[in-house]
């Protein structure tokens, strides 16, 4: 399995009868993914897209044996579809939502722990594994199956990182949006970890983004790990736009105020190819 | 969203923190009067609300409203006027907010002696996902010399989901060295700003200084919040409590179409789904030519909202060229193309502009604006839209 789901994995769609969720999980099941049925509270005992409906995620899985939940509530509504979702034991949620109270980020992660579960995003274009299985929002026709495994905290710049892999003459072994809120639920260590494990990735693009020591602590388990595939980060923002603190204590937090220039010195510290410019990862990813 | 020092406050001492009598002013008359009310005899303290901290350090870039900085100690009501007349409508410099804040209202506070100050900081650790406690004692040297020379000087200790526990309020009360009394009234203090950081979805609560009254009670002097705007919906209380007074008028229209508006430093103007592309555009190329503005569109978007969009871009006059720049995911590119050719009916297409879709409905989109026949360029990718842009404008020029 490239990066935890294939064409095998059965996924199960939370809030499948919204108008976004309806036109991109069509696009999903044309696309080849195995959806085996969506949750809708209220919408039981229907179908849609060819797929059952259930009330809840319980019935849910006791009728279709799910893997893994793709997630397009609204955001509001983010935190109880979690709770129900791990509650019936499914273990991978990728959440497309936007717009989660931070908040309700920190009682998930603690569910999430518990749970012994890890969800991707929220805010995020998802999870795909190229001609096996998309698990989120991404235009599917720039995909190519290859060797490149990406991350990334940006939507946009995922989509923009595609591209320059492809650019190079190769192709993507899994790609994955963190999402770029503040508290996430996948982070850059656990997906590094997750690419080095997998036979099929030989080199990683990372795109990380200012804010936060995300990409950090990503470097610094990689730093620490043995057996290295080389990666290749895109750090996305600049100190203009960052450096506006309001009081002291977000800087505090970071043990204090990280510039691009420190961040780019600790990944570069750590053994990572770091670009300076977006278009330069394909000649990076030729030259390895 | 940032809220101001009174606001912030105010929703401490809802949930049991002791603040200093103030009212708000925004004329100088009314700093008189509710200077008065507030004692009877002064000193008073002026503090200039701005959503920036540092204000004791900062100066006003108006020569008239004097030397002073944006915190003012007065004795006499005159002094009361005069300095609210410097200050109100005056714009504020201090070392968080280097581009000038507009000061609309100042709080008028009573002078309160302390015995001894600390800083108390409550925010989202990202890391570990959970709320961290932070701080640190003042009485000899303030927050910010702590935090670039000898940050081992702040505590930090995990919150859990009930706040603070006693004895975790005890540790931190020891850590500052504060008094019996004090300590005694710590944990109180501390559970209060707990309660409001949870009950408003905060995402920091900072309290810079806290002081110690002779009596032992504890005093929030200064305050500041960051409200979740994505958890606004569960507070409409607090929505009242949002100022637009120093937000430019482009991110204010823009939010009302769910967009956001950023400005950097150059002269090109760019419409982008995601705040990434902007990013990597910014930097791309030649000298003198760089991304000024950005539009981020996002995802849920229609016809209608795009032209505005596109509207707001367009009539900065720093801009000599737009890009629009869509990779289509959620997005339909085609919805972007529709937009275009509305906001150029109805403004027109005096400036160059270079277009790249890429993703969702891509070739439908192109289709569309060939149709146009409007005078604008395709680009194939990123950087290419950048060379293309700056190409137009040069030949514009």
């Amino acid at each position: 399995m490239p990066f935890l789901v294939d064409k095998n994995t059965r996924i199960l769609i939370q809030g499948i009868t919204g108008t976004q969720a309806s036109f991109q999980v069509r696009r999903s099941i044309e696309y080849g993914s195995n959806i085996v049925c969506g949750v809708t509270p209220g919408k039981g005992k229907t179908e849609h897209l060819g797929v059952p409906v259930f009330d809840t995620v319980a019935e849910a899985v006791a009728n279709t044996h799910p893997d893994a939940s793709l997630i397009f509530v609204p955001g509001s509504s983010v935190k109880p579809a979690v709770s129900e979702a791990l509650s019936a034991g499914i273990k991978l949620l990728v959440c497309i939502s936007a717009g989660v109270p931070v908040n309700d980020m920190l009682e998930i992660n603690n569910m999430l722990c518990v749970a012994k579960a890890r969800m991707i995003g929220p805010n995020t274009p998802g999870l795909i594994v190229p001609n096996q299985t998309r698990m989120g929002i991404f235009p599917e026709n720039i995909f190519h199956s290859g060797n490149v495994g990406i991350v990334s905290r940006s939507s946009t710049l995922t989509y923009e990182a595609v591209l320059e892999v492809n650019r190079s003459g190769k192709g993507e072994s899994a790609v994955v949006g963190l999402g770029d809120d503040m508290v996430i639920g996948m982070n850059f260590a656990d997906s590094l970890k997750l690419f080095h494990e997998d036979n099929d990735t030989s080199a990683i693009v990372m795109i990380g983004e200012m804010g936060g020591v995300f990409e950090e602590e990503g470097a610094d388990w990689y730093k620490n790990y043995n057996k290295k595939k080389p990666i290749i980060c895109y750090i996305a923002g600049d100190d203009q736009t960052f450096n506006k603190t309001i009081g002291y204590t977000n800087d505090i937090i970071t043990h204090g105020h990280i510039t691009l220039e420190m961040k780019k010195k600790h990944l570069r510290q750590s053994g990572i190819i770091v670009v300076d410019k977006m278009n330069q990862i394909h000649a990076a990813l030729s030259r390895l | 969203m940032n809220i101001h020092e009174y606001q912030a406050k105010k929703l401490l001492n809802n949930n049991g923190i002791f603040i200093p009598k103030g009212q708000i002013a925004y004329t100088p008359l009314e700093a008189q009067t509710v200077a008065k009310k507030i004692s009877r005899k002064g000193p008073w303290i002026l503090k200039a609300q701005i959503h920036a901290g540092a204000r004791s350090k900062g100066h006003f870039t108006e020569k008239n409203a004097g030397l002073g900085s944006g915190i003012r100690f007065v004795e006499n009501l005159e002094d009361v006027y005069k300095n609210a007349g410097q200050m109100l409508g005056a714009t504020l410099v201090t070392p968080q907010a280097t581009q000038g804040n507009y000061v609309s209202r100042i709080y008028v506070e009573e002078f309160m002696k302390i015995k001894q100050s600390f800083y108390l900081g409550m925010g989202i650790d990202r890391t570990s996902a959970s709320i961290v406690l932070l701080a640190a004692n003042t009485s000899n040297e303030d927050i910010e010399k702590i935090v670039s020379d000898s940050p081992e000087k702040i505590f930090r200790s995990p919150v859990g989901r009930r706040g603070p526990t006693k004895n975790q309020s005890l540790k931190v009360a020891n850590f500052l060295e504060l008094n019996s009394q004090a300590t005694e009234n710590f944990h109180k203090f501390v559970m209060g700003m707990f309660k409001t950081f949870i009950n408003n979805d905060a995402i920091m609560v900072e309290i810079n200084p806290a002081g110690v009254l002779s009596g032992g009670e504890i005093v929030a002097l200064d305050a500041k919040i960051i409200l979740d705007d994505k958890a606004l919906f569960r507070h409409p209380d607090n929505l009242p409590l949002r100022d637009n007074d120093n937000l430019l008028p482009a991110v204010i229209k823009a939010s009302r179409y769910g967009f956001s508006y950023v400005e950097y430093g150059g002269n090109i103007g760019c419409i982008v789904n995601g705040e990434g592309l902007a990013w990597a555009m910014k930097g791309l190329n030649a000298k003198g030519f760089d991304i000024g503005c950005s539009l981020n569109v996002k995802g849920g978007v229609d016809r209608d909202k795009i032209a505005a969009g596109i509207k707001i871009i367009a009539s900065n006059p720093r801009i000599d060229g737009i890009i629009i720049n869509i990779f289509g995911g959620f997005l339909r590119c085609d919805l972007i193309a529709d937009g275009i050719i509305d906001a150029a009916a109805e403004v027109g297409l005096n400036i160059p502009m270079v277009v790249r879709f890429e993703g969702t409905n891509r070739s439908k989109a192109v289709e569309i604006l060939k149709n146009s026949a409007l005078p604008l360029t395709m680009a194939e990718s990123t950087s290419d839209a950048m060379e293309k842009i700056v190409k137009a404008i040069k030949e514009n020029m």
